[in-house]
């Protein structure tokens, strides 16, 4: 045979060998897949892998060092708190620890913590752990790098928080608080900084669990690679339930449009993150929505120490110039609930009973003449949000449009996320659009934001003392009825005041596969993944 | 020749210089400030300019670059301001998608670039050349994000035969190795692996190659037609060698110097990271990475990415002019041309 012949030869068998593989993957069953599933729910035979698809990578996976939802929904499958929130609201119930009380005069929590139990590494879960967790973000140990640190326990510094973690025995915790704070018990059960981490991990990796963690969560860390996928397996040691699927895989798809057809195509089992227009996409296809209230507001707000929105009367007269539930039902169809207070019903029932501005054309064109307002500037963000998933720009340009029907010219300036953040803390407009996704379900976490002294969180620069005074007494009120009141009280006064023009609360958007049981989105926005099974 | 490489490698120098300097500056100035990203939503002001201090930023900018320079010259490009963790880590855990996806793409784009080009120079005002002429048209013409799209709807929405993201399905990824799942999985003979890779890179190398695929046909067409109407080539001809054997090694080793210089470039520019058809395809490589880190003003990772890829770029450009030499013996990088 020529030589040339015997090239042509080769170059074909190796042409049919690659397609040859390639159709034989395609067409074949997949190793993972393949294997025994494990079915433990009668005939119904089960995958041994859950593949879920959010946007993008966790900024890391140690509970201290990050602050982002893709961050959390990996790592509450992974690490646990002291406390946990019940599946469907924020309310708290035991998990390392058995149960809790709280001394008298509210400045002491103790902890009795569940008994063997260990780390997926094997060192024993103890009350040294979380002396060691909570100890690793208090000063002097604490970093600038730790988000939530401050926020979940406070600053010995700043004499805010905890005091001082006090181990009383093996399986007892003290936790000594500077001044009563409420919300301290809502905070043990969030997903960043409060979960317990391995001692002996954090030991070996300075201090940094970002890229290999170690709780003991029903499922364990097995590996990550950067920009395409997670994987955990099963904790078969767990104290608890097992998990019902053996494997679980986190894929990071940027593109909205991609993450839908993943799912549509079978690549992925659930995903996160679809806006309200892919909805019919991907029903019509045979998938299911997940949607719930999400802990969220969305809103407007006006800057009460600006020129123009000084006074109350301008702040309602603008208010009333929009019809709030026509743009949100225009704008997120039926995926975001029209707004009359700023904490979502779920988290105080109280708010229910709140009056604020309502939609008033003849009003609002009388009073805005009256207060001589014609053109307004306008501040707000490109980027879609997670209380806002149409972005600033769309909500602004409608409001702009209900503006105009009274006589008010808007002009609107947009900024990207993160410039638009540091635009705000400048304070120079009279309107700017902002939301707030909520972190622990306290409401303490919610209607504090207009008592901060931080431009950047109180972006309406309002400054009350009696709601001052209002956000102190509930800070140290005991949990119930008349702290529920206090926060009621609250939500009215922000009403009557105008400071915000509240526009809407999300929902929580999520699909997954017909073949998918026991998918749930928690309102605080994790994914806990223990008890999800896939069907073959 | 080995005066002429050391003289073109030492202008690397003042080429990284310029290209580090101009991307210091627009990160620096245009790019919002980092802290409120990195420390996150609770943070204070005093918190955010206590970060901003000891990561260096209330320096002059000209100590920054300095600093920049200095730790860049021994490799040390720091930690990303988002993650904390070692830049050239972040870098290299991506960098493998992106250089397989470049390598078949260019192999692709090249391979049929030519094969069109040398079509329709040879059959020059026929249907063979009209229709090369408008696959490289469509190829220049259509966005790589709506043709992604496109492909996407067909192979995995219509026909199901496609996965339409990631490089691998994640059960069969290979641990270890060099990072590129081809090589990786073969060399361990997992062919099930194989396969699976081969069917997650047919969709990207399509949508990224077709650019090059046409800029390379149209410069073939010309480069050839160029050749083809050489004396040479006639008297190759009269010389009674057949016209296959004219074409492939008279015609088309001539008209190859400056397709090969096009190659090079469309393999520098696709190594940079082809940040749209990563996006469509989820393909985890060193463009959309990037693209991520410029919005979070991630100042270290930005910087050693753009520093790398110039580098890599401007090595490949010399490589290319090295071939030169290689394809024509005539070329001599003597002291005259130098």
């Amino acid at each position: 045979m020529k030589n040339g012949n015997i090239k042509k030869l080769s170059a074909l068998i190796l042409t049919a060998a690659v397609i040859g593989t390639a159709m034989t993957a395609c067409g074949g069953s997949k190793r993972a897949s393949s294997g025994a599933s494990g079915s433990n729910s009668g005939t119904v035979a089960l995958k041994d892998t859950f593949t879920y698809a959010q946007g993008a990578d966790p900024r890391g996976l140690d509970p201290a060092y990050v602050d982002d939802g893709e961050s959390a929904k990996v790592m509450c499958n992974i690490y646990e708190g002291l406390l946990k929130y019940s599946k469907d609201s924020t309310q708290v119930q035991p998990c390392l620890a058995e149960k809790y009380e709280v001394s008298a005069d509210g400045m002491t929590y103790t902890f009795h913590l569940r008994k063997n139990v260990k780390f997926h590494d094997g060192t024993p879960f103890n009350a040294d752990a979380v002396k060691a967790s909570i100890d690793r973000q208090l000063e002097p140990n604490v970093s600038d790098e730790m988000p939530y640190a401050s926020f979940v326990f406070g600053s010995i510094k700043a004499k805010s928080g905890v005091k001082e973690v006090k181990v009383v025995d093996e399986n007892t915790v003290e936790i000594d608080l500077f001044s009563p704070e409420t919300p301290f018990i809502k905070n043990v059960a969030m997903v960043m900084a409060a979960p317990i981490a391995s001692p002996t991990a954090l030991k070996a990796n300075n201090g940094n669990l970002n890229e290999k963690p170690v709780g003991t969560g029903p499922y364990k860390f097995v590996s990550w690679d950067k920009g395409q996928n997670i994987k955990l397996v099963r904790n078969d040691d767990y104290w608890g339930e097992k998990a019902k699927t053996k494997n679980v895989v986190f894929r990071f798809i940027t593109e909205n449009s991609a993450r839908d057809i993943a799912l549509t195509s079978g690549e992925v089992d659930a995903i996160d993150g679809i806006s309200a227009s892919d909805v019919s996409q991907l029903t019509g296809a045979g998938d299911k929505i997940f949607s719930a209230d999400g802990m969220t507001i969305n809103y407007m707000a006006y800057n009460v120490t600006g020129t123009k929105f000084k006074d109350v009367a301008a702040r309602k007269a603008f208010s009333q110039a929009v019809n709030v539930p026509e743009l949100v039902k225009s704008l997120y169809k039926d995926y975001a609930t029209p707004a009359t207070s700023i904490m979502p019903f779920f988290m105080n029932a109280g708010s229910k009973d709140v009056k604020s501005t309502s939609f008033d054309k003849a009003a609002a064109k009388a009073g805005l003449a009256k207060a001589g307002i014609t053109s307004v500037n306008m501040i707000t963000y490109s980027n879609p949000r997670p209380y806002n998933t149409v972005g600033g720009q769309v909500l602004a340009e409608a409001i702009q449009g209900y503006l105009k029907d009274v006589g008010v010219t808007c002009n609107i300036k947009t900024y990207d996320w993160t410039t638009y953040k540091s635009v705000v803390q400048k304070g120079d407009y009279d309107v700017c659009f902002y939301g707030w996704t909520g972190d622990n379900g306290d409401p303490d976490n919610f209607m504090n934001l207009l008592d901060d002294p931080d431009p950047s969180m109180n972006v309406a620069h309002y400054n009350n003392p009696d709601y001052h005074a209002l956000i102190g007494k509930g800070l140290t009120t005991a949990a119930g009825a008349d702290r529920d009141k206090i926060y009621t009280q609250c939500e009215q006064k922000a009403a009557d005041d105008n400071v915000w023009l509240v526009i809407s609360h999300a929902k929580n958007l999520a699909a997954y596969s017909p073949k998918v049981s026991g998918y749930y989105y928690h309102v605080t926005g994790i994914t806990p993944f223990a008890g999800v099974t896939v069907a073959k | 020749m080995v005066k002429y490489t050391i003289k073109r490698i030492l202008m690397l120098i003042p080429v990284l210089l310029g290209v580090s300097l101009v991307v210091f500056l627009i990160m620096r100035v245009f790019s919002p400030d980092p802290a409120p990203v990195v420390l996150g939503e609770h943070a204070s002001t005093q918190a955010m300019q206590a970060w901003r201090e000891a990561h260096g930023l209330n320096e002059p900018i000209w100590l920054q670059f300095i600093d920049f320079l200095k730790n860049a010259v021994t490799g040390n490009f720091g930690v990303s301001y988002y993650t904390n963790q070692p830049v050239s880590n972040e870098i290299m855990s991506r960098f493998p998608a992106t250089v397989e996806l470049a390598i078949c793409a260019i192999i692709f784009a090249s391979v049929f670039g030519v094969l069109l080009g040398v079509v329709a120079a040879v059959h020059k005002n026929t249907f063979a050349d009209y229709a090369s002429t408008l696959v490289a048209l469509a190829g220049i013409s259509m966005p790589i994000f709506w043709l992604g799209i496109l492909l996407i709807l067909l192979f995995t929405g219509t026909l199901h035969l496609l996965p339409s993201t990631g490089r691998i399905d994640p059960m069969l990824q290979p641990t270890g190795g060099t990072g590129l799942y081809l090589w990786d999985t073969l060399t361990s003979g997992d062919f099930e692996a194989f396969g699976n890779a081969v069917q997650h890179l047919i969709m990207p190398t399509l949508a990224l190659s077709l650019y090059s695929m046409a800029i390379i046909t149209r410069m073939t067409r010309s480069s050839m037609l160029d050749t083809l109407n050489q004396d040479y080539i006639r008297t190759a001809r009269a010389k009674g060698i057949t016209r296959r054997r004219v074409i492939r090694h008279h015609a088309l080793r001539n008209a190859m110097i400056p397709i090969t210089t096009v190659i090079g470039l469309q393999f520098g520019s696709l190594l940079g990271g082809a940040v749209l058809t990563e996006t469509v395809f989820a393909w985890p490589g060193i463009g959309k990475y990037t693209v991520e880190c410029i919005q979070k003003s991630d100042f270290p990772v930005v910087q050693a990415v753009v520093l790398i890829i110039a580098t890599i770029y401007v090595i490949i450009n010399l490589i290319v002019d090295l071939i030169y030499a290689f394809l024509d013996p005539r070329i001599k990088y003597s002291k005259e041309e130098g």
